[in-house]
């Protein structure tokens, strides 16, 4: 079948036609081959995302509100350029077999067009999307999502994540969150965020200093500091409702970060020195990583989990350092700026964000890569920019800023560009750390 | 130079003698005429008691300054005077800088300041540390005075 198609279309869909009908043979060579294509195509995917058809009036309420949440969804991703659909994009004279008007569409700039319907079946609202490639009005996805009216702005999501993979290869952010620290009660605590700012939920409530909260790749536990013991101590809570783990070796603990689902690292000062450890989910400790008399902190992982990133002052003021966990050979990766913290190692494995405080008093973002070449700085002449985290896809990265006055969240793409304010709630928010899963 | 050394030792003495001394007097002055409820009672907050005072430190250091000497030997002839009490050092940084840093330097402040009692005699069993990095500072502003007070080792009795 793949052949058939290789003869009419460009090589291009034939990668789309992989992906959505045999995802099991898509290798990373051809996942690879296609983004570079993509790439090439300069800039973003021009997009007709048509309203829904629906008929009665629940299913035209429903068909609005996904429109809305898929218009918007899209439209964060900053992948794509939304194109109103042109008033004849379709003929819908003979409901059962729509024909859809691919040459009034390739005649706006459309590369790729969504549409569908909304019907019901008891109380489950049921989504029918297709997606045709406009110039050869070739079908690309075929695909039906169903949910509750509770669980609406998911339904949507799920569509817009398949049209996102299926473009880009790539992960989307849609269903991830985001965990941060905000001090809108008074105290610092821990809270979590959809991955466009929507839906804040509290997590944490002990009115003491909670902070640098991460979440586990799998997103079933949250490890924490918080001080409510009367030092700051390093807890995993596991989300779906089970225990608490503190780690209870005594002093101090600081900034916690994930190796794999079952192992993360942070620095524990008990035996009288700053050094990062290895500990298990269930918060017993594994092994110590660091040796040296210095400050120690902030580790991140490669994506397989063999190298650590992490902030030493062995040097004097701090910089980041590589360390391979198998071996334990240290290279230094930051030579450039004086005061080099908040390590985040990106989801692709290829670049590092962290941050520099400059002379100026300014603290900016700057990305890396793994081997020390390419150094881009992505804030400049806006105050404060801390606590980089990378989004699952990697494309994107929320941060804090103080450029407004109070420090709040916002959200760059890989290269500095389409900065934008996440939320905005009250009180200060800081340390986002953007989830792996979705 | 050594009276002078004293003087600056004796200064904040009498400051926390005449703090207190005018609150109550303050206090005084007015419960005849202000018919108000009885505050609820404080929480059980520990009670820094005098004697026991703060020390200060350089950016970006926790190596003790010549300033600080003078101040710690104050604290351990406290502290081996009042044998019924423990001690926490608090180690704090200014605002300056990024949190997970501050509050290891914090702690690195406090374990300089405990060294320097425990070599002075005093039993590390009766001492405790801990960093608050800059999460609670204790001069609030953005100014450099600000944050030399707030990059400091601060004792309280327990």
């Amino acid at each position: 079948m793949i052949q058939f198609f290789r003869g009419f279309v460009p090589g291009i869909f034939v990668m789309l036609f992989c992906l959505v009908f045999s995802p099991l043979y898509l290798t990373a060579a051809e996942g690879q081959e296609y983004i570079a294509i993509r790439k090439e195509g300069a800039g973003n995917i021009a997009l007709v995302l048509d309203k829904l058809d629906a008929r009665g009036r629940k299913e035209t309420r429903f068909a609005q509100s996904l429109d809305a949440t898929m218009h918007d969804g899209l439209d964060f991703t900053k992948l794509f350029s939304l194109i109103s659909p042109p008033l004849n994009v379709k003929d819908i004279s003979d409901r059962k077999n729509v024909v859809i008007n691919f040459p009034a569409l390739t005649s706006v700039g459309a590369e790729v067009y969504a549409g569908g319907v909304v019907t019901m079946k008891s109380d489950m609202i049921i989504l029918d999307m297709k997606v045709y490639e406009a110039a050869g009005s070739k079908l690309l996805l075929n695909k039906t999502y169903t949910g509750t009216e509770a669980n609406l702005r998911s339904v949507g999501h799920a569509f817009c994540a398949d049209l996102v993979e299926l473009l880009t290869g790539k992960k989307s952010v849609f269903g991830s969150k985001i965990v941060f620290v905000s001090n809108k009660t008074g105290f610092k605590e821990i809270y979590q965020c959809d991955f466009d700012g929507y839906g804040v939920e509290q997590l944490t409530n002990s009115k003491s200093i909670s902070m640098n909260p991460t979440l586990s790749p799998d997103g079933k536990n949250l490890a924490y500091i918080d001080f409510t013991s009367g030092r700051p101590t390093l807890y995993i809570k596991n989300l779906n409702g089970g225990r608490t783990a503190a780690v209870g070796k005594s002093a101090v603990s600081i900034d916690p970060g994930w190796r794999n689902n079952n192992e993360l690292a942070a620095t524990l000062s008990f035996d009288g020195n700053q050094e990062i450890y290895l500990v298990n989910s269930d918060g017993t400790l594994s092994r110590r990583v660091t040796n040296s008399k210095s400050i120690d902190i902030s580790p991140t992982f490669s994506p397989d989990g063999s190298k650590m990133a992490f902030v030493s002052s062995r040097n004097g003021l701090p910089q980041i350092f590589i360390q391979d966990i198998a071996s334990g050979q240290v290279k230094r990766l930051t030579f450039s700026g004086r005061y080099n913290t908040q390590p985040s190692w990106s989801p692709a494995g290829d670049k590092i964000v962290y941050t520099t405080w400059e002379k100026g008093g300014e603290i900016n973002i700057f990305t890396i890569n793994a081997d020390g070449s390419g150094l881009l700085q992505l804030t400049q002449r806006c105050g404060e920019n801390k606590s980089p985290s990378w989004s699952p896809n990697g494309d994107m990265i929320v941060f804090t800023s103080n450029r407004q006055g109070r420090e709040k969240l916002y959200v760059m793409n890989s290269k500095g560009g389409d900065e934008r304010v996440l939320l905005q709630v009250d009180g200060e928010q800081t340390q986002p750390s953007w989830s792996l899963f979705r | 130079m050594k009276k002078g050394g004293k003087m600056k030792t004796m200064k904040p003495l009498l400051r926390s003698l005449f703090i207190p001394t005018m609150l109550l007097l303050g206090a005084c002055g007015c419960c005849e005429e202000v018919v108000a409820p009885p505050p609820p009672p404080p929480p059980a907050a520990p009670v820094v008691l005098p004697g026991l005072g703060d020390v200060f430190y350089d950016f970006d250091r926790s190596e003790l300054r010549a300033d600080a000497v003078d101040q710690l030997k104050t604290n351990a002839n406290w502290i081996t005077a009042n044998t019924a009490n423990s001690v926490t050092i608090e180690g704090h940084c200014d605002e300056r800088g990024t949190s997970e840093y501050n509050l290891a330097l914090g702690e690195r402040r406090a374990n300089s300041a405990k060294d320097y009692i425990v070599n002075l005699g005093v039993a590390p069993a009766r001492l405790k540390t801990v960093s608050y990095g800059e999460e609670k500072p204790f001069a609030l502003g953005h100014t450099e005075d600000a944050w030399a007070q707030n990059r400091r080792a601060h004792f309280v009795a327990e």
